[in-house]
């Protein structure tokens, strides 16, 4: 399997943005800062459990259900 | 006008109170922030400042220099107020304990603010609402204390590590009349007029990159870059020796890039092979070289172009990292910098840590209210 994290993550910054721009950047930018770079992930990255893990902690901390 | 500034350099804290509150007689202030120097007696000055304002929340820390209009401080208290007209409500929470339970200290206040405003933090509008943090500065919980906020809320909190005038031993809030250590205070404004940030650090981006590969977030320091012993790769992104990497780290820190923007974090000490850093790195982090520019030419351009976007600057409250100020003092800019500010009412101060988003270093973060 491929693309689990982009697509987690990229609804994370769409589901705490609800589409605003401004919003949608400041979360990336939370994001980048807990160590998750959406720009480092793509449809083709492989998934990997730990960081699945992760990104499953970082939307339940920010209230996100993925 | 709707924004005030004062500021005293005289000795004594009751005469300091005085002469700030007689430049702000008249002023129907909704609120007072104040930065003071370490030098003064934290209670003394909390109280004092407190007292000069009676039931107006007076608010602020400690510093290691000030910033008022049109001067770089030290050994001062500048004073900020602002009337109704800037801010329609706030409240202050006095956050304690912050070194052994920031993020719980976080959703306590939070939930303050919910009950005083009446709505979820999760959706108050980023637009009419904006956070002040300050924050006590030699406990190291900017970071935890900043992504909790982040998490919590799409309100931006902007602000600043206070500072003791580089003697690194206690910093202090002040709030309602007292002074806390191991303590923030989140103050949660809505505002009566529209606001925006200035975010600025004055450095190039270079296109040497150093991947964190081994990091002790909890200590701040990076064991490993590229893995290689972080000192080591360090030396050779920057093109110096390995025993002269100290001597570069101010002109040359990192920035965990969002699109072209760094967000700096600052080479503090090497330890052994390792960094040390003002901010914390965790592993596979992706960091650029940077290359410090002119921070005067810079700001100017900064405060022009939110000059141009806004129309006008009602007031700025500058949270200025105090790398910045030795750069400044170290090829004699501090007068150049603090007249950059001369016909806008500023004040601010030199941090030990900016925020924000999250938690910087080497920056200047700004509130400029329209």
């Amino acid at each position: 399997m491929a693309g689990q994290v982009k697509k987690m993550l990229d609804q994370i910054i769409l589901k705490k943005s609800n589409g605003n721009t401004v919003i949608m950047s400041t979360t990336k930018t939370k994001l980048i800062l807990k160590g998750l770079n959406p720009d480092k992930f793509t449809a083709l990255s492989e998934d990997n459990a730990d960081i699945i893990k992760k990104v499953r902690e970082v939307a339940a901390e920010m209230g996100v259900a993925v | 006008m709707n924004i005030k500034v004062a500021y005293s350099t005289k000795e004594k804290v009751e005469d300091i109170a005085e002469e700030i509150g007689k430049s702000l007689e008249g002023f129907d202030a909704k609120t007072v922030i104040f930065f003071a120097s370490s030098k003064f007696d934290a209670d003394a000055i909390s109280f004092a400042m407190q007292k000069t304002f009676g039931d107006i929340p007076a608010f602020g820390c400690t510093t290691s220099g000030e910033i008022v209009s049109g001067h770089m401080l030290n050994q001062s208290v500048v004073a900020m107020a602002m009337n109704s007209r800037i801010i329609e409500d706030m409240d202050i929470q006095i956050l304690q304990n912050i070194h052994e339970d920031p993020k719980g200290a976080v959703a306590g206040a939070f939930k303050a603010f919910e009950q005083k405003f009446g709505e979820p933090m999760a959706d108050m509008d980023f637009q009419k609402y904006v956070g002040i943090i300050l924050i006590d500065g030699l406990q190291g919980a900017e970071e935890q204390l900043m992504e909790k906020i982040g998490d919590l809320t799409n309100v931006t909190f902007i602000g600043g590590s206070a500072g003791d005038d580089l003697k690194f031993l206690k910093t202090h809030v002040f709030a309602q009349g007292k002074a806390h250590s191991n303590a923030a205070l989140l103050v949660l404004i809505k505002a009566a007029t529209t606001f925006d940030f200035i975010k600025t650090q004055s450095f190039a981006v270079s296109d040497k990159t150093l991947v964190a590969t081994s990091v002790d977030p909890a200590k701040r320091e990076v064991l490993e870059f590229n893995h290689q012993p972080a000192v080591e790769a360090y030396a050779q992104a920057v093109g110096v020796s390995v025993e002269n990497v100290a001597d570069v780290f101010m002109s040359n820190p990192v920035g965990l890039m969002m699109g072209d923007e760094p967000y700096v974090r600052s080479p503090q000490r090497t330890e052994g092979q390792g960094i040390v850093f003002y901010c914390n790195l965790l592993e596979g982090m992706e960091l650029a070289v940077l290359r410090s520019e002119d921070i005067v030419r810079d700001t100017k351009i900064a405060l022009g172009k939110k000059q141009e976007e806004l129309g006008a600057i009602s007031g700025i409250i500058n949270f200025h990292c105090i790398l910045r100020t030795l750069e400044l003092k170290n090829k004699n800019q501090l007068d150049d910098y603090g007249k950059i500010f001369s016909s806008v009412p500023t004040v601010g101060f030199s941090t030990y840590g900016e925020e924000y988003v999250g938690h910087i270093n080497q920056t200047a973060t700004m509130l400029v209210f329209k």
